[in-house]
């Protein structure tokens, strides 16, 4: 049979939760910035709390919206040749993070600032690797104007990958953008709504904010049905309660909320489940990603999501390592087993460390290795008359030669490739071999992975007639100044601060 | 499909009567000589000793292929070349066994396996081996090189025994020999006169190639 999946709540602690979210929803309810979101509630029988400003989601509504919310959807490349499913019973794997810096051992600090030419590279290693589905806006590049980055982004998606995309709903401009410059990539809008191709982000601020910026993005993510991943970062101890079971409450009010809104702003449209919540580090006040409790609230939100009947999110793979350490190793296999045992339906952050805030593609390459291995375990173990291989067992014990083995049935070679996963990194030499191959660690073999999969991989042929007016697109929306965006999204603070990087980009820094 | 393909994909797929099959009915309608069959058999195990070390196949085809290829020339292509008053070209001649107080077969049988598939003629005599059976065998064929399999500490020593046993016979510079197993190491094969070491069977095929020039 299969493994069995990873439960840390029972059926009525599900239920325990559910209820206390609802209640948190009906009572205190949503804290909402945009007036024509508190509106679309307010339309839809939700109730604004005069006193707090919060918008109160009574039961009622929840259970009706939620009823709309498919179980499964589809991802599709640029040029729609390849495509992956998400459902509520597989498990796909991708990236996703907010690399700022990148893995570089020339570098004193092993690290130095991303650039567009990273970007490219990482989308380029995604496309070439077996088991990494799809990749996002997550090697950030450094090196273009921060208000046109989506657009620098998509153009070099289109460009160079075949597998899906995805990016941050950070606003409705720049999500119109997107949705803009992929229809272009594939021959319209109705297209891109019947055949997904990016995926959205949209994190909650917790505890219970639904930011203005977000919900602008969203809107046009649901707009085109362009699934989207609705995933609070909660840290327990800081920006939700300590308790697990608190955050666990919390953070489903905050992702029941977030689908609510996405299935008032299109009924139907398509919805992750999502967590990347983690417990808070109590000496530094930092979040701890590769944590234990990682797993264990990635595995509540997991059931969590299976009891509604919607596809789950989760971050795998992830540690707050800042180097190649065993914390790395440790880290990103314990929170990526932990995912997949789970029943995560998307699992995230593949190439990332130090809190996804650096890219290697070494580990991507490692990663791919991982969800490899890690999907072999998901197997379990089959059982059958062919594979108790009885009569197989007593023709090798009895065989009329002194030291009989298996490795020379066709029983091995018959079962060899499906019962025994074969890995391509780990080292299994003796070492004396090891040795004569250069004594190389992972990271030396991935390496030399990463520079040959590079030197060798072909673009995919993007029409030169697409190209041009990706590019002319890309110049209208580098022609924007800044204050065009904050009146767009009707934001008028004097500084966009740019989620997960910590980075301040003021007027000045983007001339 | 031309005799050629059809050996090599009988090989490849592990089809043991199609392949003595192949040979019985071409050397009775004189279509190949023993020699020739030989000769095909042995550039398919050269293609598939090749896509082994590119890792598109692995132990078990490897495996697999050499024992029905042994066995074909072992039954029918060995005989009928030394009924011509012939003898089979090889490598070389190696004799391999498991030292006596040790019964583990497996790594020194990847080695026959290795050996025989890269062309060399081999003489497993099994496990627990005494010395003196892998002097006899040595002797009556006309060996060129003994490889001496230990995997553990407390058989280590019959490798000593058996090159200590060749000196005393004035037998050591007739032959070539090499030893390995798991608790074995390079030291240890110059402590005890060995003439190599290796590490796995893939280094066993490329060091006994050295020793002989081939």
């Amino acid at each position: 049979m299969k493994i069995k999946q990873v439960e840390v709540l029972s059926k009525d602690e599900i239920e325990a939760i559910n209820s206390a979210s609802l209640n948190l929803l009906s009572t205190l309810g949503l804290k909402i910035d945009s007036e024509d979101v508190k509106k679309l509630f307010i339309e839809n029988g939700a109730e604004i709390d005069n006193e707090t400003n919060f918008i109160k989601l009574p039961e009622s509504l929840v259970k009706e919206q939620m009823k709309k919310v498919p179980s499964s959807f589809k991802l599709h490349g640029p040029d729609g040749s390849f495509n992956f499913e998400v459902n509520t019973t597989s498990t796909k794997f991708a990236t996703i993070g907010t690399p700022v810096k990148i893995y570089d051992p020339s570098r004193k600090s092993n690290v130095r600032k991303t650039v567009m030419a990273d970007t490219i590279k990482q989308i380029r290693m995604v496309d070439s690797l077996k088991h990494i589905l799809c990749s996002h806006v997550d090697v950030w590049p450094g090196d273009v104007k921060f208000t046109a980055l989506h657009a620098h982004c998509i153009y070099q998606w289109a460009k160079n990958t075949r597998k899906p995309y995805g990016l941050g709903c950070f606003g409705k401009v720049a999500s119109q953008d997107m949705m803009n410059m992929v229809s272009i990539v594939v021959g319209g809008e109705e297209e891109l709504i019947k055949n997904p191709r990016l995926v959205g982000f949209v994190n909650p601020t917790s505890p219970l904010h639904l930011p203005h910026i977000m919900t602008n993005g969203y809107e046009i993510f649901a707009k085109y049905k362009q699934p989207t991943i609705i995933a609070p970062e909660a840290l327990a101890g800081i920006s939700a309660p300590v308790t697990l079971a608190g955050l666990l409450t919390q953070t489903n009010a905050e992702v029941i909320g977030g689908i609510v809104l996405g299935q008032l702003f299109n009924p139907g449209a398509p919805v992750f489940f999502g967590t990347v919540s983690c417990c808070g580090d109590m000496r530094t006040g930092n979040s701890a990603l590769g944590s234990i409790e990682t797993g264990l609230i990635t595995t509540g939100m997991a059931q969590l999501a299976r009891y509604y009947n919607i596809p789950s999110r989760g971050p795998g793979g992830i540690t707050d390592s800042k180097c190649f350490d065993v914390q790395n190793g440790f880290e990103r296999y314990q929170t990526l087993l932990f995912a997949a045992q789970a029943g995560i339906n998307y699992i995230t952050c593949a190439g990332t460390y130090e809190e996804t805030l650096v890219e290697a593609l070494e580990l991507l390459v490692i990663d791919d290795e991982l969800v490899g291995i890690v999907k072999r375990a998901l197997e379990g173990v089959t059982v059958n008359e062919e594979t108790i291989g009885l009569d197989l067992i007593k023709k090798v014990a009895i065989a009329n030669k002194t030291g009989s083995n298996f490795l020379g049935e066709s029983h091995t070679r018959k079962f060899m490739k499906k019962e025994l996963y074969l890995p391509k990194l780990i080292n299994r030499d003796r070492r004396s071999s090891w040795v004569k191959k250069g004594s190389k660690d992972i990271i030396g073999v991935a390496s030399d992975i990463v520079e040959k999969t590079l030197k060798e991989y072909s673009p995919p042929d993007l029409d030169k007639d697409i190209e041009k007016k990706l590019l002319d697109y890309i110049k209208e929306v580098e022609s924007r100044s800044l204050d065009f965006f904050r009146e767009a999204e009707g934001i008028y603070t004097k500084s966009i601060s740019m989620i997960g990087t910590g980075v301040e980009l003021k007027e000045d820094d983007l001339k | 499909m031309p005799l050629e393909e059809e050996i090599r994909e009988s090989i490849l797929e592990w089809d043991e009567d199609k392949l003595i099959e192949l040979c019985c009915t071409s050397l009775e309608s004189n279509e190949a000589t023993p020699e020739e069959l030989l000769k095909v058999i042995g550039s398919t195990m050269q293609y598939i000793g090749e896509l082994f070390e590119q890792e598109e196949i692995f132990l078990p085809d490897l495996i697999g292929s050499a024992d029905i290829v042994k066995k074909v020339v072992d039954d029918i292509l060995d005989p009928a070349i030394k009924e011509k008053g012939g003898e089979r070209e090889t490598l070389g001649r190696v004799i391999l066994g498991t030292v006596e107080g040790d019964v583990h077969s497996i790594g020194k049988d990847l080695v026959a396996s290795f050996l025989f598939s890269n062309g060399f003629e081999i003489y497993n005599l099994g496990e627990e081996v005494p010395a003196i059976n892998f002097i006899d065998k040595a002797e009556e064929v006309n060996a060129n090189v003994i490889g001496l399999s230990s995997l553990l500490t407390m058989s280590m020593n019959s490798q000593r025994d058996v090159i200590d046993e060749l000196k005393k016979r004035g037998l050591r510079d007739k032959y070539k020999i090499v030893i390995g197993g798991s608790p074995t190491s390079v030291d240890w094969a110059e402590e005890i006169g060995a003439d190599g070491w290796a590490d796995d069977a893939i280094e066993a095929v490329s060091l006994i190639k050295k020793l002989l020039n081939v």
